[in-house]
């Protein structure tokens, strides 16, 4: 059993849905405010985090 | 792209302002969506049911907790969660009415109230709209009166609607609740429209249940919604088995009759749920979304011929236009023909509005931002403009 590559799964899912969220915040155009822009920037950095756990636990 | 053979992925929400009358209210929170990836296997709230086994005790996830959230959030005694408004109506009635009892509902009652009458075996009764399609307790008044002269029997039951569905209009429910109960009649106020949209308080409205639909204006999964009511009936529309196997002798412990036991045993409650603290949030925010209606309509009502069929100024965002004089006209010879509204406004990025509807059609703003609502009420003004109609500034 792997708990952290679950975990970062869930996490990585939370992590597209915020993102999916401010697509739904900012139709139709999808222009983010500066704001919107660095909030992205912050999920994104932690989903690439996500995505280096999976890769640590299922393909080492 | 596909979420399952043959299953189109929907997008609507994240490619375009969504106007559709029904849906506005029920889009999900980003929280919801995230309950829905954690709970969306079959009864995946039962991991932590024990006696007594049912539904309103679990306690995780938080489920006991949320039912009491929901009675306080609407100012009621109890609530219970129902699989949509539509199981509120037909609990209350299944409960309240007997065969050929009469049952008041009004000219703007959605079906499915009508149909809970039917599956009761009451005779529905409708109290009229006045000309300016609000139900007053005048018009209550009379009808009672009416029913009770014609039937030799006090209607069984009341229904009526908040806000209706096909105005959007909000009708004096106290006044008409006062009334009823003048003759004892209990009532039933649908909250479809308003309970997670606007602030409800139940005890204030005199309502003896209220019920909200969690898919229609709760940020929830359909289908969800709410029942509520005082503690005076509570017993009588969530009463307890009674039954027992002849055979067996099996009894079903404290299991709810009208519910048929459990509810929402999974994705439903826990999205509702998981929206909740945002919906306790929005509901005081509800003047912004009136604000933002009434620019809107105030862009449509710009374009020559345009009329609004709902009450005006806007006291609720689902509202009903009537663009007959004006983009009708234009239908007429546009190669487009009635579609060419809607296809306009697709290509700039807004849906929800019945496709091919040029003469009476219904819009819901409920959501949008302040920007939005700026976009969409040019966007008309915009697509009027094109066509050779003329607006006033």
């Amino acid at each position: 059993m792997s708990k952290r590559a679950v975990d970062a799964v869930f996490q990585g899912l939370y992590l597209l849905t915020d993102i999916r969220g401010i697509l739904r915040d900012t139709v139709p155009s999808h222009t983010l405010s500066d704001k919107q822009k660095q909030e992205a920037e912050k999920i994104i950095g932690k989903l690439e985090k996500q995505i280096s756990v999976l890769k640590e636990e299922l393909l080492a | 792209m596909n979420c399952g053979e043959g299953i189109d992925t929907r997008q609507i929400d994240e490619l375009y302002i969504n106007l559709d009358p029904i849906q506005a209210g029920g889009r999900l929170t980003t929280d919801a969506m995230k309950a829905v990836l954690a709970y969306g296997d079959g009864y995946s709230v039962c991991d932590h049911c024990n006696k007594p086994f049912r539904l309103d005790y679990i306690s995780k996830p938080p489920l006991a907790e949320f039912h009491k959230d929901l009675a306080a959030f609407v100012n009621m005694d109890t609530a219970r969660l129902v699989p949509g408004a539509r199981r509120g109506f037909q609990a209350v009635a299944d409960a309240l009415v007997k065969p050929d009892d009469p049952v008041l509902l009004t000219a703007y009652s959605h079906y499915t109230e009508f149909i809970s009458v039917e599956q009761a075996r009451g005779t529905p009764f409708e109290i009229p709209a006045d000309e300016s399609h609000i139900i007053t307790k005048d018009a209550a008044a009379d009808r009672i009166e009416e029913v009770i002269r014609t039937t030799g029997k006090k209607p069984a039951l009341m229904f009526v609607e908040q806000v209706d569905y096909q105005y959007g209009n909000l009708h004096p429910v106290a006044d008409i609740i006062k009334v009823a109960h003048q003759y004892d009649i209990p009532v039933l106020c649908n909250g479809a429209y308003t309970v997670g949209i606007m602030e409800v308080d139940g005890k204030a409205l005199g309502a003896d249940f209220l019920v909200g639909s969690g898919h229609k204006s709760m940020a929830a999964p359909a289908p969800s919604g709410v029942l509520a009511t005082t503690n005076e009936w509570a017993e009588t529309v969530f009463r307890t088995t009674r039954v027992k196997g002849d055979l067996t002798g099996r009894t079903f412990g404290i299991k709810e009759v009208e519910m048929m036991g459990c509810t929402l045993m999974g994705v439903t409650s826990v999205g509702m749920m998981a929206s909740f603290p945002h919906v306790k949030k929005r509901v005081k925010e509800f003047d912004s979304q009136v604000k933002y209606v009434n620019q809107i309509v105030d862009a449509l009502l710009s374009i020559e011929g345009t009329t609004v069929q709902s009450e005006y100024l806007r006291k609720h965002t689902l509202t009903r236009m009537n663009t007959t004089e004006s983009f009708d006209k234009i239908a007429k010879t546009h190669k487009k023909r009635g579609f060419f509204l809607t296809s306009a406004l697709k290509e700039r990025g807004i849906t929800g509005i019945l496709a091919g509807s040029t003469r009476v059609w219904k819009f819901n703003s409920y959501g949008v931002t302040e920007e939005q609502a700026k976009y969409v009420a040019d966007a008309f003004v915009d697509i009027a403009k094109a066509e050779g109609l003329s607006c006033s500034s």
